[in-house]
């Protein structure tokens, strides 16, 4: 009779988890426990005495006040915490209008209620028994909440995430505008609009809301950039098309269309451009010098084109890319180029070389106190052979050709869909879109030292 | 030292590499995705009635063809070609807003004219009309269900040009047609979602599962159909498949209404006699779900409650208090390729319990083994979809209640004219090559967002 199949209970899923709570000493399953109890005390919340009430109603109006033999089975996705508070809820609720509870054998009905659930909400099903096969089934529905959904572990790192800011819509960008000892002011990017937002009492407040205007459909695979400007804000890089925001307040933002090449250097790391801030983390003040190099983006396209201004050294040209990241030599800079071809680009400007290092198509690269001074970030698959898999971020240095990793994986809850370096230079942005969730999430990435 | 560090950090590097060998990358533009399916259609407007309904040819509308409203996979709509929508305090009267900018395959404009027209060919009975920049639809009766009705692939707007031929709003447009063989397919560069990530879609007809399987073992073919039963056997060989919900019910159905009580209780006894358990063990290779009930437990949230294990000592009882037992043939499709086992498995059933039936391949039969794809996630238009297949009165939505489908589908199951056996996935088998191909609960593709590795951008 029952192949619940779609209705296994999370219950099963959760309980390994708490077993393992249990079964492992140590402060370092704080965070795990503290999500578990944060779900349980959520789940907990939910206020299940009204649907008790209705089918408790429902049931006696079919057998009457007196005994029955009451059995409650959980074929949903309610775990045992609350399908405990349900089950005393259910007991109470018959029990307030009449309703004795006693052995099969002695009860002038049976009643099973079995708790299951749709896509939409809990179904809750009462078949009752009387007599000599006389059945009757009654029901009561309730929404289901939505958005609740276990925590992740984390794990030490020497790459550190930090969320900047979550959303439904996708996030191209984010910039961080103003900040003390954490952001206080940032600009978030999305497909239709720039928004601005401050950090007021520890939540943050929307400030100003600017619409991109476009006229023809974006491309899928939408991708944006958000680059601090000298004498206004800030500028806007989308596909085919290009924003500036006025300096003074209240702000606006000018779009137009335009093939213009996109920075692929932003902020301190610049030599030609300002710094917005000071380079924080670095172990000498002094921004490294790094001539500016600009891509043109495909204006239909997920990719830059390969055309390059002014180029690296001979090379005006490389294959068409992903993402870009350089890595400042003695005498040259070295350019890494995440091709569309799967191939990784090291060109120095006398040499392009290929390599297939297993890469994802994003990297970018960051200037720190750490190690060489610089490293390249980038992604790729947890679970390379799943197609479902989330990424990860995980640092390197280039000794000379061959990427040597220098620090663990930073674990994503999904697909990276944006990784660009901030325009101080020391850290990136990372946007994940959060597979339980559905939802966007951009992080800051910076390097913590002797980890 | 610090040598030792670095030859450290370099085996570890080089070991992660080797364990990042396909490592994510951002979609890729171009290429052509081949696509096998069974199914032949021979039209493919949206709204041609005279077409099976298969989710394959749902499919296919989707690729070409958009609705106003979808719904995601627990059933709640969103707007697609309509970006709001409104509805009366009774769900009688339902306006919907269409988008702004959105352009048929042959560059013009979507209309409220346009989609009023569409979907009044679509459902004729429906009051449809153009108001403003906005379509309104007017029922007698209250329509609770109008959005995910709007979702369905046959309510798919569609602008029919003087020679016949459907235009429509989606993601790819027709190249070549040749109905019920083949369908070639091209990205519409201004799509109002996108550029799809694929240059074009070719898409075989009428193939059977085998040489679908062969196609793709053979590199031809990208993405192809699994028959349910052949899905275990399949995924052993590592390919990657993809399954829906059970989302197709497999039922006997009678081709009338039982006359005299003593057929009624034939049918009962016929109902109880049935081995779900075994069948679906054997024959289906444990696919599916065996179910008595026409919604699946997923859907309904109440499915278990329809027992489909066998009572034979019921089903003797039940028949002998019947003095003449007929001869009932059962008829099956004799292309569908497990149909036929099928049929005598529940004709061995039956005569376990003293029936007579002869499975037969005819086109006339007292009853059929049939394949209803369920037409939405959404239970009441599922179950009205069954009604209508099965030809039986369609249920209204009228109190919104769960209790209310129970009802409707009790009463649906009281005619005896239906006897649910199973409740069936969709299976797909893909190549390594294709990306980002998902498939939904519902048994619908998108396509749209798929790419193919190491195509040509």
């Amino acid at each position: 009779m029952c192949e619940a199949v779609y209705n296994s209970a999370i219950s099963t899923i959760l309980t390994p988890a708490i077993s393992a709570l249990r079964a492992l000493p140590g402060l370092r399953l704080l965070p795990l426990f503290a999500a578990l109890v944060g779900l349980a005390v959520s789940a907990s919340a939910t206020d299940w005495n009204g649907p008790e009430q209705h089918l408790a109603r429902k049931i006696v109006a079919v057998t009457g006040p007196g005994a029955v033999a009451l059995a409650i089975e959980n074929r949903s996705s309610l775990g045992k915490r609350d399908f405990e508070i349900i089950q005393n809820g259910l007991r109470s609720a018959l029990d307030g209008i009449g309703m004795r509870f006693v052995k099969a054998e002695q009860a002038a009905a049976t009643v099973t209620i079995s708790l299951s659930e749709n896509p939409t909400s809990y179904v809750w099903v009462a078949d009752i028994r009387q007599g000599a096969g006389e059945s009757a089934v009654v029901m009561v529905s309730t929404p289901r909440p939505e958005g609740l959904t276990a925590a992740r572990d984390s794990v030490p790192l020497s790459l550190r995430k930090a969320l900047l800011w979550s959303q439904e819509d996708p996030i191209l960008d984010v910039a961080v505008l103003e900040e003390g000892s954490s952001p206080s002011r940032i600009a978030v990017l999305d497909p239709e609009k720039v928004s601005l937002h401050h950090l007021q009492g520890g939540g943050w407040q929307q400030e100003q809301v600017l619409t991109i205007a476009h006229s023809r459909p974006w491309p899928r695979d939408l991708r944006g950039r958000l680059i601090p400007a000298r004498d206004h804000l800030l500028d806007v890089y989308l596909p085919g098309v290009i924003c500036s925001s006025t300096a003074a307040l209240p702000l606006a933002l000018s779009c137009r269309e335009s093939d213009d090449p996109w920075p692929l250097i932003a902020g301190t790391l610049n030599g030609g451009s300002l710094s917005v801030f000071p380079s924080a983390g670095l172990a000498t003040g002094a921004a490294t010098i790094v001539p500016q190099m600009k891509a043109f983006f495909a204006p239909q396209r997920n990719f830059f084109t390969g055309a390059l201004t002014p180029g690296v050294g001979k090379f005006t040209t490389v294959p068409k890319f992903y993402s870009a990241a350089l890595l400042p030599r003695d005498k040259y800079t070295l350019w890494l180029f995440a091709a569309v071809d799967g191939q990784t680009h090291l060109v120095d400007g006398v040499s392009d070389q290929a390599a297939k290092l297993g890469w994802g198509s994003d990297l970018t690269s960051i200037r720190t106190a750490c190690g060489a001074g610089w490293q390249v970030l980038s992604s790729a698959a947890v679970r390379p052979e799943d197609d479902q898999s989330e990424d990860a971020v995980r640092a390197y240095e280039f000794p000379d050709r061959d990427p040597v990793a220098v620090s663990a994986a930073v674990d994503f809850t999904g697909p990276i869909t944006a990784l660009w370096t901030e325009a101080k230079g020391d850290s990136a942005i990372a946007i994940a879109r959060n597979r339980e969730t559905g939802s966007y999430e951009a992080y800051r990435l910076a390097m913590a030292c002797g980890q | 030292m610090k040598r030792i560090v670095w030859r450290w950090l370099a085996v570890n590097s080089l070991l992660m590499l080797a364990l990042a060998a396909r490592a994510e990358t951002r979609p890729q533009y171009g290429g052509t995705l081949h696509v096998a399916m069974r199914a032949a259609p021979t039209s493919l407007d949206p709204a041609d009635g005279t077409q099976p309904d298969s989710f394959v040819r749902r499919n296919l509308t989707q690729l070409m063809f958009e609705t106003l409203v979808t719904t995601d996979n627990s059933g709640r709509a969103h707007g697609a070609l309509a970006d709001s929508w409104q509805a009366s305090a009774t769900s009688q009267r339902w306006q919907f807003h269409l988008r702004r900018g959105v352009k048929f395959h042959d560059a013009t404009a979507l209309t409220p004219e346009i989609a009023a027209a569409s979907l009044r060919g679509a459902n004729p009975t429906w009051n449809v009309s153009a108001d403003g920049e906005s379509v309104v639809i007017e029922r007698e009766m209250a329509d609770p269900e109008m959005p995910a009705e709007l979702a369905l692939a046959r309510n798919a707007i569609a602008k029919r040009s003087s020679d016949g031929n459907p235009s429509g709003t989606g993601p790819f447009h027709t190249v070549d047609w040749q109905p019920g063989k083949k369908l070639t397919l091209a990205a519409e560069e201004g799509y109002w979602r996108g550029r799809p990530f694929l240059d074009g879609i070719e898409i075989e007809m009428g193939r059977s599962f085998r040489d679908q399987m062969t196609a793709l073992e053979l590199g031809r073919e990208d993405l192809v159909e699994i028959a349910p039963e052949q899905a275990h056997r399949v995924s052993l060989d590592g390919r990657r498949l993809a399954n829906s919900a059970p989302m197709e019910l497999l039922a006997l159905l009678f081709t009338r209404d039982a006359q005299r009580a003593e057929e009624k209780s034939l049918r009962e006894a016929l109902a109880w006699s049935v081995e779900r358990g075994s069948i679906r063990s054997v024959l289906l290779q444990g696919a599916g779900q065996s179910t008595a009930g026409v919604l699946p437990s997923w859907m309904s949230g109440y499915g278990f409650i329809f027992s489909p294990n066998a009572d034979l000592a019921r089903a003797r009882r039940t028949r002998e208090q019947v003095r003449t037992i007929p001869t009932w043939t059962v008829g099956y499709d004799s292309g569908d390729a497990v149909a036929r086992l099928l049929a005598e498995r529940v004709a061995l059933n039956g005569r376990d319990a003293g029936l007579t039936l002869q499975p037969t391949s005819t086109a006339t039969a007292d009853l059929r083994l049939v394949r209803i794809p369920l037409a939405s996630a959404d239970p009441w238009i599922a179950l009205a979809g069954v009604a209508s297949a099965a030809g039986l009165p369609v249920p209204k939505n009228e109190g919104g209640s769960v209790e209310d489908l129970y009802a409707a589908e009790q009463a649906m199951l009281a005619t005896q004219r239906i006897i649910p056996l199973f409740h069936l996935p969709v299976t797909y088998a893909a190549s390594a090559s294709l990306k980002n191909w998902t498939l939904r609960p519902d048994g619908s593709w998108n396509l749209a967002d798929a790419w193919l590795r190491n195509s040509k951008p």
